[in-house]
């Protein structure tokens, strides 16, 4: 009887002891997660705080391209208004694109191209696009551990009951910078 | 639980060492037994004068005694080590001191580093050597330093000079150097019971003996196997541990600066270059350090191959492997914006 009831409390402690532990992971995983999103927003606000300098530096050069800025501006607008991660990832890559295209415009601008705040502005933000490319891989990464922890056995059985229910999105590209990705992949012909 | 990501990889390294860590007490009671057998074959300590069983069950019973009296031993080798080694490793590898006003820049990418972990700035200090390497030292706060070569600051890009700090500085997070420290002395007291013993047999192979034990043949069989076993493995554990926070000191570095690719440029950088001078608990802390001969080094190496590190932060890390450097610099990193837009600058 005692051995027995030895037996079951040592089952019970052990299995009590996998789902804390496995529990923990998925807390520290998640802080994680969130963490590094903290990252990207820090670089996006940057981002967005430059925006308007660079929109009146191209007016006062570029004036027949009102739409474009105008795009910009909005953009940055929606960008700057968004809040759930989805709206941000969307208005974010909106603002990548219309910049793209603010860049593509001022190509047409000789005088534009050699203000020296415009250089500036230029290398500034191209210097945030990359820490944002780094801090965006850096997110989904984390995601992609969340995410594969949470489905691991036997996590996965009791993850719903604590709040995990549900795998968490990652921070796409849009969907202009896939289609360029697409068509720059490198072609591959085993044919002579 | 197996790796899927960064923080998993780290998890699991760090359980690992754990369980290393934990094998040197168990190798030191081996090791002190198996010298006791020997001993009490040799007969200069007494048996009981019955069955084998009987002797080696006597020979446990000590270990109550002697135990306590090698980790008295090994407090006290790590208190001498706790305050002369920084002293001693500034005087072997001449590296000097540098401040802000001479190196802004380095100074600053690891100014910002110690700032984000909210760390207090460890020293920095170059080496005026012109292989590529860095190491880190200091056992407690206020000691800490990272130091690297000359040459690695000369040929590494800044991204990939950020990442080298924040290797380092993650061995300094980690508290790394007091870990090695630790596995070295442990290693260090086995090893010289292990050559005693060797020693000893040497010279009392023909001397003569108190009292003749009539087990005398197996227990020192036994004792010997326990003392060359426990000997051998200590060192093992020692380089595996080594390098398993070499694995969490990279996946740190991509932690701190969230940039997989820069840690494995570098580790490319200074693959076959990264030779340098120092004694063995130093080497350990370095970059990178691999052995000069082929063979075994795989059991004897402190540092994994430059190869598995990169694997292992392409497969966990997300990073890209641009592949063996060739002494130019890498393809720049396409605009983010269009083809049409001309690299800035």
């Amino acid at each position: 009887m005692l051995t027995t009831l030895i037996v079951i409390a040592v089952i019970v402690a052990v299995v009590l002891f996998v789902i804390v532990g496995a529990y923990n992971r998925l807390v520290a995983l998640d802080q994680r997660a969130d963490q590094s999103f903290a990252d990207i927003d820090v670089q996006l606000k940057q981002r967005q705080d430059l925006i308007p300098n660079l929109v009146e530096t191209v007016k006062g050069y570029a004036t027949h391209e009102r739409a474009t800025l105008d795009a910009v501006t909005q953009a940055r607008a929606a960008a700057a208004g968004a809040t759930s991660v989805n709206d941000k990832v969307q208005a974010e890559n909106m603002l990548t694109a219309s910049l793209g295209r603010l860049f593509a415009v001022a190509e047409a601008y000789p005088d534009l191209k050699a203000n020296t705040n415009y250089l500036e502005l230029q290398r500034e933000l191209s210097d945030i696009e990359n820490k944002l490319a780094a801090a965006r891989r850096f997110f989904n990464n984390a995601v992609g551990e969340f995410n594969a922890v949470r489905r691991q056995f036997p996590t996965v059985l009791f993850a719903g009951m604590v709040g995990f229910g549900a795998d968490k999105p990652f921070f796409d590209v849009g969907e202009g910078d896939r289609a360029a990705m697409t068509a720059a992949a490198p072609k591959v012909s085993f044919t002579a | 639980m197996g790796a899927v990501g960064l923080q998993t990889h780290i998890w699991a390294n760090n359980t690992r060492s754990i369980l290393l860590l934990a094998g040197f007490p168990v190798l030191m009671v081996c090791i002190i037994y198996g010298v006791q057998l020997i001993l009490m074959g040799f007969g200069f300590l007494p048996g009981t004068g019955r069955g084998l069983g009987d002797d080696m069950a006597l020979a446990a019973t000590w270990l109550g005694g002697t135990i306590p009296t090698a980790l008295v031993i090994a407090a006290i080798w790590f208190a001498m080590s706790y305050f002369g080694s920084q002293t001693m490793i500034d005087l072997m590898t001449g590296a000097r001191k540098v401040e802000r006003k001479s190196e802004p820049e380095l100074y600053n990418l690891l100014e910002n580093l110690a700032i984000s972990r909210g760390l207090r700035t460890p020293t920095l200090r170059i080496v005026d050597s012109d292989s590529l390497n860095a190491y880190a030292t200091g056992l407690h706060e206020g000691q800490y330093s990272v130091t690297v070569t000359r040459g690695l600051v000369n040929t590494l890009s800044r991204d990939e000079l950020e990442a080298v700090l924040a290797h380092e500085l993650t061995h300094v997070i980690n508290k790394d150097v007091r870990t090695m420290v630790i596995a070295s002395i442990f290693a260090g007291i086995i090893s010289v019971i292990a050559e005693l013993v060797f020693r000893g047999l040497m010279y009392s192979s023909g001397g003569s003996r108190r009292d003749d034990n009539r087990n005398a043949l197996p227990l020192v069989l036994i004792g010997l196997a326990f003392a060359v076993i426990g000997y051998a493995l200590a060192i093992v554990i020692r380089m595996m541990l080594s390098r398993t926070r070499e694995y969490v000191a990279d996946a740190g570095a991509v932690e701190l600066t969230k940039n997989p690719d820069a840690m494995i440029s570098a580790l490319r950088k200074i693959e076959g270059r990264s030779s340098l001078k120092g004694p063995d608990e130093l080497q350990q802390m370095f970059l990178d350090n691999q052995p000069d001969g082929r063979g075994l080094e795989g059991l004897f190496a402190s540092h994994p191959p430059i190869q598995e590190r990169i694997d292992a932060l392409v497969k966990f890390g997300g990073g890209r492997d641009p592949g063996p450097w060739n002494g130019e610099a890498y393809a720049p990193e396409p605009s983010p914006w269009d083809t049409s837009v001309p690299a800035a600058g």
